[in-house]
C-alpha cells in the first residue's frame, strides 16, 4: 500500500511535531498558553469538520452547533452538578455522537447545498434552544465555570487534541475510513461495492459531532463561561474556512487551519495595522487570496511530506457537482 | 459521460404530483383571507408578516440569481447588499435626493457585483471546487461586512424612507406604504428578471453560460462574463433588498443590518426551490406570515423558537419535496 | 566551526542567560499598570455587532481621559486608555480581559460593558485581585454579590430600580391604567418586569397583556399589534434601541397611543430621533435618567465642557446620543476615585475609593449623587423621570431614590 519508508518518515515526523507542540508552553506566557488552548479547540473542531466533510463529503456549516451541545454538556454538569471537568469530556462526546446521528439521519436525503443549508439552520437553531431553557442552561446570562491556569488548558487540550488524532487516523487507515472515502468519491460506485451508505454517512456524522463536542467542552473551559453567544454563526463558518484553508481531506491541514483562523486575526489584531476596524477586511483578503492560490488547501503544499491523507490529490467532490471539480 | 450526466440532470421529470403545491399554495391563501376577514387582529399580523416578508424576498431573489448563474450560495450577498445601502446614505448625505441617489446606488452595486466576481470569486473559480467558492464568498462576507465598519464606522444612521410614511386604513387594519411598495418591488423585480432571462439575448445567454457551459462557449457565449454578470445583477437586487430594509422602521443602518435578514433570505430561498426567483418571494412572503402567526396564536412558540420554526418549514419542505417547493427534481446519474 | 564563530556563539549565550537572569531577578512592578507617569486602564467593549450602538461609549471615555490627561493627569500620571471590540461575545471577551491583565499589564478593567460578557471575567478577575470597575450594565449583581466578588463595582442604576420608578409611577398617577408590557424574554427583560412588578405593588393588576420578543427578532409588530387589541392605555416598553424605536414607529402606524414608558439605555435622543424619522409620534413619552440634561441647558458650564471635550477629543461625536453623556460621566467618576486612590495608587486603595464615593459629578443631574460604602455599593441610586416634549427629553418631578 504505501513504502514503509515513508511511513516510518511520516511517524518520526509526526512524533517531532506532538514533542514540539508538548514543550512550547514553557516558552509562553500565561496568556499565549490559553491562545494555544484555544487553537487545540479549533484543531479538534476542524478534525471533526473533516471526517464529515474532507471523507465523505457531506458539506456541513453547522459544526458550531455540535459544540454547543459539548460545551452546554460540560457546563451544565461542572456548574449544576459538580462534575470534574475533565470527567464531562466523554458524556459530551456521547450526546454529540447522538445529536450526530439524530442529524445525519435526515441528511441523507439532502446533498450539496441542501444539506449545507440544512446544518447552518441546525448551528442558528442550536442557541436558540439555549435560550429557550434558561433555567437549564443559564440562557442569555450563561453558566459560569471556574477558572484554570493558562498551562492546565493547553495541556488539557493539546492532550485531548492528541487523543482526537489517533482516533481520526485509526478510525481513517482501515476499512472505514476506506469506505468514507468511497462515499466520497461517488456514491453510487461505493453502494455498487457493498458499502452501506446510509450506515457510513451517519457514523461520519455522529463520529464527527462527537469530536466537535469535546472541542466546545474545551472551548468552555477555556473561556471558563458559555451562553449562546459563544456559539454563534461565527464560529461555525470559522471552522469551515479554517478546514478548507488547511485542506480538507488531510490531517496536517487541520493543524494548519487552526493556526490559521485562530493565529492570524490574532496577530493581526495585536500590530493594528491600521486600525482594529481593518482586521476583518484584512482577514477575509487572506482567506480569498489563499482559495484563489491554494484552492486544496495549504497542505496540499505539502503533500510530498504528507502520508496520511493518502488521497489528499484528488479534492473532495461534493456529491452533487455537476461538472466534477474543476473546470468551468 | 459528464454531457449525459448534464442532460440528464437537466430534463425535468415531471411528476405526477406537480398540481400540489400550487393547490397548497391556494389553500394557503384562502385561509389567510378568511381569517383576516374573521378578525381584524389576524389580518394586522398577516399584512405586518407580509411585509416582513418582503424585505426577506428581495434578498431571496438575489441569492437565488447568483445559484442559477454559478450553483453557489452567495454567504456575501447580505453583506453587499448592505454596503450598496451605505453607498446610498453616503450619496443622500452628500447632498442628492434619494430616487437619483436610489438609481446611482444600483448603477454602483452593478459594477460592483461585476468586479466584486471578477476579482474575488473569478480566481478562485478557476481552479477550484465549488466548496472553494463558498468558502471564498465566506471571506468576501467577512470582508465587506468589515469594509463596512471601516469606513463609516460601526453605530446607527438614519437611513431616509423612499415614501413618506403614509398608513392606510382598511377595516381597522392598518398599512403603510412603504411595507405595500416594498412587496411590490420584490414582486416587480422577479417579473422583470424572468423578462430580462426570457426576452432578452444577453439573458439567453446567461442561461445558456449556466446550464451548459461548454456548449454556450461553443456558440460564442463569453461564459465567464456572464458570471460576473450575474454577479452584477445580484448586487443590484441586494442594493434594492438593504434598501428597502433599511426604510422599515425594524432595522436600522448598521454594519450588521442584513445578518437576520439573509438567515431568512435563505431559509426561503431553499423552500421557493434554489433556482426559481418567483418560489423565493412565496417562500418569503410565507416566511413571514407564518412566524407572525406562529408567534401571535401558538403559545408554545416563545420568540427564541421562531427563528428555528422558520428552518424546521424549510426542513419540512425538503424532506418532502427535496428541491423545494418549485425547484426541478433533480436526477442523479453517476 | 571557526573561532569567529564560537566566540559569537559564547557571546550569545551570554547575552541569553543574561537576559534570562535579569528577568527573573527584575522586581516585579509594584502595582501593575503604574509606573511614575502613566496609568494603564483597559476595557472590552461591542465595537462591532448588534450591540455596536454603544461602541461610542468608550470613545467618550478615552475622550475625557485625554482631556484630563491635557491637564496634568491623576497625581501627576496620565491615563492610559486600552480597549479591545469583543463583539459581545464572551468567548472574545474572556481572551480579550486575560490580554489586558496579562499582556498589557492593567491596573483596573474599566467600564467593560454587557451583562455576559462581564459575567464571563469576573470569576478569573476576582481571583487575580484585579478590579473590574464601573461595569457598563443594570444588572444588579456587581452591588448585589460584593460580599463573592469584592473586586467588581457597577456605575449606573440597575435596571430594576429604574422601572420600580415607573411603576410607582403608574401606580400614583395613572389610576386608570391598563398596563401592556413588551419585554426582552430574557434576564435583561425580566430585571425591568420585576423591578415594575415591584413598583405598582397592588396595581400589578392592572397589566392586561405581557409580550415578550427575541433579540433576534427585529420586528416587533406582532407583539405590539397584541398589545394594542388587548385594550392596554399605558406601554411598558423594555427593550433593546433596534426594537424599541420598531416598536414605537408600528404603534404610531397602527393607531395605538398608550402613555408610553421607555427604558433609559433605549431613550438616547438619538434614538428617539431615529423613531421620529421613521415615523413615530413619541410626544409625552416617558423615561428616566440620572444625566445632566446638556439638550435643555447648552450655556450650562457642564454642557459647555462636554460638548468642547467631544468637539476637541472625540470628533465626529453626537453631543446628543447619551451613551456619549453616560462615558464621560463614567469616566469622571473613575477619575474622582482614582485621585482619592492616593499619591500611589494601589489596585486596594482603588477600591476603597471606589466604595466610599461621595461626590458630585457634574455630567450627572443635579441633585443626583455619586455614593457608595463598603456595604452599600451602588455608585448611582437615583433617577427622575423625563417626558419628550418639542424634541427633547425634559426631567419634571423630583428626584426618586432607591430605598434599600
Amino acid at each position: 500500500m504505501r513504502p514503509s519508508r515513508s511511513t516510518s518518515f511520516g511517524i518520526a515526523v509526526t512524533l517531532a511535531v506532538a514533542i514540539a507542540i508538548a514543550l512550547i508552553p514553557y516558552t509562553l506566557s500565561d496568556y499565549n498558553r490559553s491562545t494555544g488552548a484555544t487553537v487545540a479547540v479549533y484543531f479538534v473542531a476542524i478534525l471533526a469538520l473533516n471526517i464529515v466533510t474532507g471523507y465523505t463529503g457531506q458539506i456541513s456549516i453547522g459544526h458550531g452547533a455540535f459544540m454547543a451541545l459539548g460545551g452546554y454538556a460540560t457546563a451544565i454538569l461542572t456548574h449544576s452538578h459538580g462534575w470534574n471537568d475533565i470527567a464531562t469530556l466523554p458524556v459530551a462526546a456521547a450526546v454529540g455522537f447522538a445529536a450526530g446521528v439524530v442529524v445525519g439521519l435526515p441528511a441523507l436525503r439532502l446533498h450539496g447545498v441542501y444539506l449545507a443549508l440544512t446544518t447552518f439552520a441546525v448551528a442558528l437553531a442550536v442557541p436558540q434552544l439555549a435560550k429557550n431553557y434558561p433555567g437549564f442552561t443559564g440562557g442569555t446570562q450563561g453558566l459560569a465555570l471556574p477558572t484554570h491556569t493558562g498551562l492546565w488548558l493547553y495541556d488539557v487540550g493539546w492532550a485531548v487534541a492528541g487523543v482526537m488524532f489517533v482516533v481520526a487516523w485509526l478510525l481513517l487507515r482501515g476499512r472505514t475510513g476506506r469506505a468514507f472515502r468511497a462515499v466520497r468519491d461517488s456514491e453510487v460506485a461505493a453502494a455498487s461495492s457493498g458499502v452501506t451508505l446510509a450506515v457510513y454517512k451517519t457514523v461520519a456524522f455522529g463520529v464527527s459531532a462527537a469530536m466537535a463536542a469535546v472541542a466546545g467542552s474545551i472551548y468552555v473551559l477555556v473561556n471558563n463561561f458559555v451562553n449562546p453567544d459563544v456559539f454563534g454563526l461565527t464560529l461555525s463558518l470559522y471552522i469551515l474556512i479554517g478546514a478548507v484553508v488547511g485542506g480538507l481531506g488531510s490531517l496536517w491541514g487541520v493543524l494548519i487551519g487552526a493556526a490559521f483562523v485562530q493565529l492570524l486575526p490574532l496577530g493581526l489584531t495585536s500590530n493594528s495595522i491600521g486600525s482594529s476596524q481593518s482586521v476583518p477586511v484584512i482577514f477575509g483578503a487572506v482567506v480569498i487570496v489563499v482559495m484563489a492560490l491554494l484552492p486544496l488547501g495549504a497542505a496540499n503544499l505539502l503533500r510530498p511530506v504528507l502520508l496520511f491523507g493518502s488521497k489528499t490529490g484528488q479534492h473532495p467532490k461534493t456529491p452533487d457537482t455537476p461538472l466534477g471539480t474543476e473546470g468551468r | 459521460m459528464t454531457a449525459l450526466a448534464e442532460t440528464a440532470r437537466r430534463v425535468p421529470i415531471r411528476p405526477s404530483t406537480s398540481w400540489i403545491v400550487p393547490l397548497a399554495l391556494v389553500g394557503v391563501c384562502v385561509f389567510l383571507v378568511v381569517g383576516s376577514l374573521q378578525s381584524a387582529l389576524f389580518a394586522q399580523q398577516v399584512i405586518s408578516g407580509l411585509a416582513n416578508g418582503g424585505i426577506y424576498a428581495s434578498l431571496a431573489v438575489a441569492l437565488v440569481l447568483i445559484y442559477r448563474a454559478t450553483e453557489v450560495i452567495n454567504f456575501a450577498q447580505g453583506a453587499i447588499a448592505t454596503f450598496t445601502t451605505y453607498v446610498a446614505w453616503q450619496l443622500i448625505d452628500w447632498g442628492l435626493s434619494y430616487w437619483p441617489a436610489f438609481a446611482l446606488t444600483l448603477g454602483i452595486a452593478f459594477v460592483g457585483g461585476f468586479a466584486l466576481e471578477l476579482v474575488a470569486i473569478r480566481p478562485v473559480e478557476r481552479r477550484g471546487s465549488q466548496l472553494t467558492v463558498v468558502i471564498a464568498a465566506i471571506g468576501l462576507l467577512i470582508l465587506v461586512e468589515g469594509s463596512v465598519g471601516w469606513i463609516w464606522g460601526n453605530g446607527v444612521k438614519f437611513m431616509p424612507a423612499p415614501f413618506p410614511s403614509h398608513i392606510y386604513y382598511l377595516g381597522g387594519v392598518a398599512f403603510s406604504r412603504q411595507d405595500l411598495s416594498t412587496i411590490a418591488i420584490s414582486i416587480a423585480s422577479v417579473v422583470l428578471l424572468w423578462a430580462f432571462f426570457q426576452f432578452t439575448k444577453v439573458g439567453l445567454a446567461m442561461r445558456a453560460a449556466a446550464v451548459r457551459p461548454e456548449a454556450a462557449r461553443l456558440v460564442g457565449v463569453r461564459v465567464s462574463w456572464m458570471l460576473s454578470l450575474g454577479w452584477g445583477l445580484a448586487a443590484v437586487l441586494g442594493a434594492v433588498a438593504g434598501m428597502m430594509a433599511a426604510a422599515s422602521p425594524s432595522v436600522l443602518l448598521q454594519p450588521s443590518m442584513m445578518d437576520g435578514i439573509l438567515i431568512y433570505a435563505f431559509a426561503a430561498a431553499v423552500i421557493g426551490g434554489l433556482e426559481s426567483a418567483a418560489g423565493a418571494v412565496i417562500g418569503a412572503l410565507l416566511i413571514g406570515v407564518l412566524l407572525n402567526l406562529l408567534g401571535s396564536y401558538v403559545s408554545w412558540v416563545t420568540p427564541q423558537l421562531l427563528l428555528p420554526a422558520a428552518f424546521v418549514v424549510m426542513l419540512v419542505v425538503l424532506l418532502v419535496k427535496p428541491s423545494g417547493l418549485f425547484g426541478r427534481t433533480r436526477v442523479r446519474k453517476v | 566551526m571557526t573561532r569567529r564563530m564560537k566566540g559569537a556563539l559564547v557571546l550569545a549565550a551570554l547575552a541569553v542567560a543574561a537576559a534570562v537572569v535579569s528577568a527573573a531577578l527584575a522586581s516585579p512592578a509594584a502595582t501593575p499598570g503604574v509606573t511614575k507617569n502613566s496609568i494603564t486602564i483597559g476595557g472590552t467593549f461591542p465595537l462591532t455587532g448588534a450591540a455596536a450602538l454603544y461602541g461610542v461609549i468608550p470613545k467618550a471615555e478615552a475622550a475625557y481621559f485625554d482631556y484630563v490627561n491635557a491637564h496634568g493627569g491623576v497625581n501627576g500620571r496620565k491615563i492610559i486608555f486600552k480597549y479591545y471590540d469583543d463583539a459581545y461575545n464572551p468567548a472574545n471577551t474572556v481572551p480579550l480581559t486575560k490580554k489586558l491583565v496579562e499582556q498589557d499589564h492593567v491596573f483596573a478593567d474599566y467600564g467593560s460593558l454587557g451583562t455576559a460578557p462581564t459575567l464571563a471575567t469576573r470569576d478569573y478577575l476576582n481571583k487575580l485581585g484585579v478590579p473590574q470597575v464601573l461595569v457598563a450594565t443594570g444588572d444588579s449583581y456587581w452591588g448585589a454579590q460584593y460580599k463573592k466578588y469584592p473586586w467588581t463595582i457597577g456605575f449606573q442604576p440597575d435596571y430594576p430600580g429604574e422601572s420600580r420608578v415607573y411603576g410607582q409611577f403608574i401606580r400614583n398617577k395613572v389610576p386608570q391604567a391598563k398596563i401592556g408590557v413588551l419585554m426582552q424574554d430574557d434576564p435583561y427583560g425580566q430585571n425591568y418586569y420585576n423591578g415594575l412588578l415591584q413598583g405598582l405593588g397592588a396595581a400589578k393588576s392592572k397589566i392586561v397583556d405581557v409580550e415578550k420578543y427575541d433579540a433576534t427578532q427585529t420586528d416587533v409588530s406582532q407583539q405590539v399589534i397584541k398589545l394594542k387589541a388587548a385594550g392596554a392605555n399605558v406601554f411598558a416598553l423594555f427593550a433593546l434601541p433596534t426594537q424599541t424605536i420598531d416598536a414605537l414607529v408600528v404603534a404610531t402606524k397602527i393607531g395605538w397611543t398608550p402613555v408610553t414608558f421607555i427604558n433609559n439605555v433605549s431613550a438616547s435622543p438619538l434614538f428617539m430621533g431615529l423613531a421620529v424619522k421613521s415615523g413615530a409620534n413619541v410626544d409625552n413619552d416617558i423615561s428616566a435618567t440620572y444625566l445632566f440634561d446638556t439638550i435643555n441647558n447648552p450655556t450650562a458650564s457642564t454642557t459647555k465642557l462636554f460638548d468642547s471635550i467631544l468637539a476637541k477629543y472625540d470628533k465626529g461625536a453626537d453631543p446628543t446620543d447619551a451613551n456619549n453623556l453616560y462615558g464621560v460621566a463614567s469616566a469622571w467618576t473613575f477619575v474622582d476615585a482614582l485621585k482619592n486612590a492616593g499619591q500611589n495608587p494601589t489596585r486596594k486603595s482603588l477600591m476603597t475609593a471606589l466604595t466610599s464615593l461621595n461626590a458630585t459629578n457634574p455630567f450627572l443631574y443635579p441633585g443626583v449623587k455619586l455614593q457608595t460604602t463598603p456595604t452599600e455599593r451602588f455608585p448611582i441610586d437615583q433617577q427622575i423621570l423625563e417626558q419628550w416634549k418639542s424634541g427633547a427629553w425634559h426631567p419634571f418631578g423630583h428626584i426618586f431614590s432607591k430605598a434599600r
